[in-house]
């Protein structure tokens, strides 16, 4: 199966601090990922909980206020902790590539599509004006987008969200990338154009072997294409697993009320209330002691308030939780 | 008031817009509404649904005032919305948009933000309206203090709630809720799913509701229209529309919608790859070109939406036929 070299992506311990006047958010507390050749890795959590701050401490694009530490953090092998400015920017757009959660922070509202679609090409020397033009067309096809031609001498407040967001993800698509960094790529799609977009980023997958790693909180979107989901809470990872296990059994509390909170066609009758998780995200201002879910959760004891050590299995299920296993086990 | 009539009807209304023009190209007309005819009656949920790019946020401005159709008539309240003043107007339709974050002014608090329409539309005393607010707050499950917090120091599911005061501060009827909770992450939205349903049954409001998922519209609509490309190509009852669609498209989109089953793959599309382009309408039924059921009429001549089997309309050549079913 897949070994070491397969291996595209390589975080441990990641940190993101971000000053603020009431004192330092620790807003990335911890994490390790990895993604690998061809595998699909989905972060889901709450809002706010890190995962943009994640993906965009993974490519090197966080605001300048904000500081990154990490123990490593490898491309491909290759040490992007200690990597000049000049290689991270040759990288990106090019091998490592970022879909942005607000489709308007990668636009440039005064420049026509056509234009942005086909700068990162020729800036990474990937061919000439012609051959620009042409991908650029290809890929918007691909994506959906019908008469793209014609589209690409449209600014972009001319688009629709779903059509914004579909230029945006050609646009990371233009070079080919090894690792493709999504977040929430599809929320402002119709089901069949989303579809359409999954089972475009799972061809390229097989095709180009690309790693994607996906942030979303559409669950119905992880269940289906996700191999490995990482569930983040205040920061941190607090469960990591295959999609079967994270979804049929899962171990924390958190992913758990998660999956009560989401309306299911048939089982959850018309007018019926939703399951929710009471109370807020703790401060990440400060340091945290325990675990950071015990004000939300309905098994807090007083373990909880000690640190939590990250438990697991043999097939890679990882939990960050001091209950017994089986305690969140339900007769079927 | 006038009760025999239904809060909001779309008459045949179109909207078409200009685009291109620049160095090489000519303008064009772009189609994105195409003759929409709907109603929503008082104390009804009616659930959007369609292709993104459809229309729908078109629709939505226009039931709002914000922009006037082209062609067709938007009547509020059985009056045209043209004849109505801003204040008649706030007083019967109100927006709550998706995204939490760019629809609040950054600069006013929660309290002044609430208290807003009020002021603009001279509603109330000072003390009269600062009673407003303070109630609207405890209606969307906000704190007292919030009143005095800035849009910047909220969770986006607290700033939804911010949006939805501000709607319901007039006491509209209807309520025009244009993807109010796709950008709130699963338990957030949860939690205004309830609040809409709670409100809806205190106050007797009425929803538009736009959104591009099937599971929450099943949950809140009484009646769904789906819409491709400037039409509507199917309405009905709720349960009738998700459960035994008619239109192929509606079909293809239940069949798309990812429901959380790990054990699942991604369902193959049953669609032509042929995507809509509102530039170009294509001849007879707009959805021809990526339809699994096409046949030779299709492309010649547009279905009309027609009374159909189980309730409510559908606007395809085979509607009524058990051909598509399979399809
Ligand atoms: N530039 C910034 N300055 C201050 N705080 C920030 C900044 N960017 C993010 N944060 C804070 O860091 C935390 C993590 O933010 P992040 O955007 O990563 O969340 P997220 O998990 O992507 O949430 P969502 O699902 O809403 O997109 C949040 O508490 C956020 O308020
Ligand atoms: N001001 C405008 N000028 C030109 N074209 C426009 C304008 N506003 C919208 N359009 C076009 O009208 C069509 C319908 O757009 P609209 O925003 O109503 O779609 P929607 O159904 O809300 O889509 P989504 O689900 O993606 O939000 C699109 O093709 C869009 O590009
Ligand atoms: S009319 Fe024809 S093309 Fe249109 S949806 Fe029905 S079968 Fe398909
Ligand atoms: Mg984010
Ligand atoms: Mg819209």
């Amino acid at each position: 199966m897949s070994g070491a070299g397969d291996i595209v992506l390589d975080v441990q311990n990641l940190e993101v601090d971000i000053p603020t006047p009431g004192g330092m958010l620790h807003a990335v507390r911890g994490v390790s990922l990895t993604a690998r050749r061809g595998e699909t890795l989905c972060i889901v959590g709450e809002s706010g909980c890190g995962k943009s701050l994640t993906s965009l401490a993974l490519m090197g694009l966080l605001p300048a206020i904000a500081a990154r530490r990490a123990e490593r953090l490898s491309f491909a092998g290759e040490d992007l902790l200690r990597a000049p400015a000049s290689r991270l920017r040759a990288l990106r757009g090019d091998r490592m590539a970022m879909i942005f959660q607000d489709p308007m922070t990668c636009l440039n509202p005064s420049l026509t599509i056509g234009d942005q679609l086909t700068e990162t090409f020729l800036r990474h020397g990937k061919g000439n004006r012609r051959s620009a033009r042409d991908r650029a067309v290809a890929l918007l096809e691909r994506v959906g987008i019908a008469g793209a031609a014609g589209r690409l001498g449209q600014y972009p407040h001319q688009l629709s969200g779903g059509l914004r967001q579909r230029v945006v993800i050609a646009m990371a698509l233009m070079c080919g990338p090894d690792l493709l960094l999504a977040d929430e790529p599809t929320t402002a799609l119709d089901a069949t154009i989303q579809l359409g977009i999954l089972q475009l980023l799972a061809e390229l997958q097989r095709e180009m072997r690309m790693a994607l790693v996906l942030v979303t909180h559409d669950l119905g979107i992880v269940a289906r294409i996700a191999d490995r989901v990482a569930v983040m809470y205040a920061g941190e990872v607090v469960e990591e697993g295959s999609a079967a296990v994270v979804f049929d059994a899962p171990r924390h509390p958190y992913t758990r009320g998660l999956m009560d909170c989401i309306p299911q066609p048939g089982r959850t009758p018309p007018g019926t209330r939703l399951g929710t998780i009471p109370g807020l995200v703790p401060s990440l201002v400060g340091d945290m002691q325990g675990c950071a879910f015990r004000g939300r959760c309905p098994h807090a004891m007083p373990a909880c308030t000690e640190p939590v050590a990250v438990r697991g299995d043999a097939e890679g299920h990882a939990w960050r939780c001091v209950l017994p296993e089986n305690a969140l086990e339900r007769a079927a | 008031m006038n009760a025999a009539s239904p809060i909001l009807e779309l008459r045949g209304v179109h909207k078409r817009y200009g685009v291109g023009g620049g160095l090489m190209a000519r303008r064009r007309t772009l189609t994105a509404v195409a003759g929409v005819s709907l109603r929503v009656e008082r104390g009804e949920v009616l659930g959007l649904v369609g292709e993104s790019g459809c229309g729908k946020s078109t629709l939505a401005r226009m039931i709002l005032g914000l922009e006037a159709p082209s062609e067709g008539e938007v009547l509020l309240d059985g009056r045209p919305i043209a004849s109505l003043g801003r204040l008649e107007r706030g007083r019967l339709v109100q927006p709550v948009f998706q995204d939490p974050y760019s629809s609040l002014n950054p600069r006013r608090d929660v309290a002044s933000i609430i208290g807003l329409p009020l002021i603009v539309h001279g509603v109330g005393t000072v003390a009269e309206r600062r009673d407003a607010v303070a109630e609207m707050l405890g209606l969307v499950g906000l704190a007292p203090r919030h009143a005095e917090a800035f849009p910047s120091q909220l969770s986006g599911g607290q700033r939804q709630r911010v949006a939805i005061a501000r709607a319901l501060v007039l006491r509209p009827t209807l309520v025009v809720c244009d993807e109010p909770t796709s950008a709130l992450d699963v338990s957030v939205q949860a939690q205004i799913l309830n609040l809409l349903l709670d409100l809806k049954e205190r106050l007797g409001l009425s929803y538009l509701f736009i959104s591009h998922n099937l599971a929450v519209v099943h949950m809140l609509a009484g009646r769904v229209a789906a819409m491709y490309l400037g039409r509507v190509v199917e309405e009905g009852e709720a349960g009738r529309v998700l459960g035994a669609p008619q239109h192929p498209y509606t079909a293809a989109l239940l069949a798309s919608a990812l429901t959380p089953d790990p054990s699942l793959g991604l369902p193959a599309m049953r669609l032509g790859t042929v995507f809509p382009n509102p530039l170009a309408l294509p001849s007879g039924c707009a959805f021809h070109p990526r339809c699994p059921a096409v046949f030779e009429r299709c492309a010649r001549e547009a279905p009309a939406l027609l009374p159909c089997p189980g309730g409510g309309r559908a606007a395809c050549h085979l509607t009524g036929q058990d051909q598509h079913q399979a399809a």
